[in-house]
């Protein structure tokens, strides 16, 4: 199970995250990113949604062990 | 029309915000929500519009020069702009760690840096031409930085460079000088791909060059998106420092407020330039699947061009949409698209904005125009002022 944070003072809504994990991420009234069902969709495409968002602003953690899957951590490698 | 579209971008938009233009045979959307709505359905607007599409080139183009039109389009047909899914999302993978905000962040002081060398050398001077002192000059000094090629290589670059910008222009020998910078890209680029699929560096020719050893894109891929990260964040920054210090001039309030706090006013003001004349005025996608949209029916293999200029001027977003306030927020403008062929440049494109509008703030205390008439580039793409003198 994933924590999913998106950052509204980042987030322009250009719905990349929306196109790709679809399950996951919907537009709020302020036409910004809102997570509906962090299980919405597979891990993957979380990651994946995370990865490509062009302004940096979504967030996934492991919400048993805090530990952050995205963005990496300095120092963990790429 | 093209000096001054808005008057009439905004009658269409209250008249008819999903307009079918019989004269052009194209679709035009000037509404905010439909332009927005259009983006977010990527799934039935292609983005082939060129690889997608036969048909004789328009504008129109001198028959001689019928053959150039076939290199042309194998050219842009490689282009990662011109793909859907799922080939765009593998394709724009391989560069977009290279552009994320923070990857950009590391390259501020580098940006800056140039900013203020270009700015001190001109600030004695009294006057410059913003197009060829200071708009042009710029982005191709960092994106080819950026690249990793030499920099005593800048000027041929910016020459390439120059000629592939003749890809949205409308004059019928055009053909001409684009196929000619085509060439000289791909031939350009071809050695340091190959030494960069050999020893890959952090730079973006290597990015682009470990997308074909990771079998995403053929070598033609590589070589013809390395021509796109040159030419794609070239004429749009140009257009956005030059439109941006157009606005300042014309609203001497907001160049006083700006300069009275440039650290903090830089950003948003950045993102006021963009949504008032933004570097590009409108695009095209090309209807994949029939759809409904604000009464209007659209069927597959129809053209759609989307008004960016227009739907940043709806005042059911923006609240005085016609005033240039340079602390607007928030303020989600369109100029960079939506969904997901948002701009891969985006945090680069804002970093120069920034960069280059603080630093104009902090040396120069009034610009004036120094001609009756600003003219523009005949393109329906690109809002792109041909010459711009000024004096200080």
């Amino acid at each position: 199970m994933v924590r999913i944070e998106v950052d509204h003072g980042l987030c322009v809504g250009n719905a990349m995250c929306v196109a790709t994990a679809p399950g996951v991420f919907a537009h709020n009234e302020n036409r910004q990113s809102t997570v509906v069902d962090a299980a919405g969709d597979p891990e993957a495409l979380v990651l994946e949604a995370a990865a490509n968002c062009p302004v940096s602003a979504i967030r996934v953690v492991e919400a048993e062990t805090g530990r952050t899957l995205f963005p990496p951590e300095p120092g963990a490698g790429s | 029309m093209i000096a001054r579209p808005y008057a009439t971008f905004a009658r269409l938009r209250e008249r008819d915000p999903v307009h079918w233009n019989e004269r052009f045979g194209l679709w035009v959307v000037t509404g905010y929500d439909p332009v927005v709505w259009i983006l977010r359905h990527h799934e039935l607007f292609s983005s082939a519009v060129i690889r997608g599409v036969e048909g004789a080139p328009y504008p129109p183009v001198l028959p001689e020069d019928a053959p150039l039109f076939d290199e042309v389009r194998t050219f842009r047909a490689d282009q990662l702009v011109e793909q859907d899914r799922p080939e765009h999302l593998e394709q724009r993978k391989t560069v977009h760690s290279f552009f994320t905000p923070t990857a950009m962040e590391g390259w501020r002081p580098f940006v800056r840096r140039a900013v203020d060398e270009l700015l001190d050398e001109l600030r004695p001077r009294g006057r410059m031409n913003v197009v060829t002192d200071l708009a042009a000059p710029l982005p191709v000094r960092i994106i080819a930085r950026m690249m990793g090629v030499p920099r005593e290589d800048m000027d041929t670059l910016r020459g390439l460079a120059d000629s592939i910008l003749h890809l949205n222009r409308g004059e019928p020998d055009r053909l001409r000088p684009l196929a000619e910078g085509i060439r000289g890209i791909v031939e350009y680029a071809r050695p340091f791909v190959e030494e960069r699929i050999r020893n890959p560096g952090d730079d973006l020719i290597s990015a682009l060059a470990r997308g074909e050893s990771d079998g995403v894109f053929t070598r033609h891929q590589v070589l013809v998106n390395t021509g796109l990260m040159l030419f794609a964040g070239h004429e749009t920054t140009m257009n956005l420092i030059c439109n941006g210090l157009r606005a300042f001039i014309e609203h001497p309030a907001q160049w006083d407020r700006l300069r009275a706090d440039p650290d903090r006013f830089a950003r948003t003001a950045t993102e006021e330039c963009l949504r008032f004349d933004p570097p590009v005025k409108s695009t095209q996608r090309i209807v994949a699947q029939e759809a409904e949209l604000c009464g209007k029916t659209l069927s597959p293999g129809e053209r759609i061009r989307w008004i960016i200029a227009a739907a940043n001027r709806d005042p059911s977003v923006f609240e005085d949409p016609d005033t240039f306030d340079i602390g607007r927020q928030p303020n989600p403008h369109l100029s960079f698209g939506s969904g997901i062929h948002y701009c891969l440049g985006v945090a680069l494109a804002r970093m120069e904005g920034q960069e280059v509008f603080g630093g104009l703030a902090r040396r120069f205390e009034r610009f004036a125009l120094d001609t009756d008439e600003l003219r523009y580039q005949p393109s329906i793409q690109f809002r792109s002022i041909e010459s711009m003198p000024v004096t200080w």
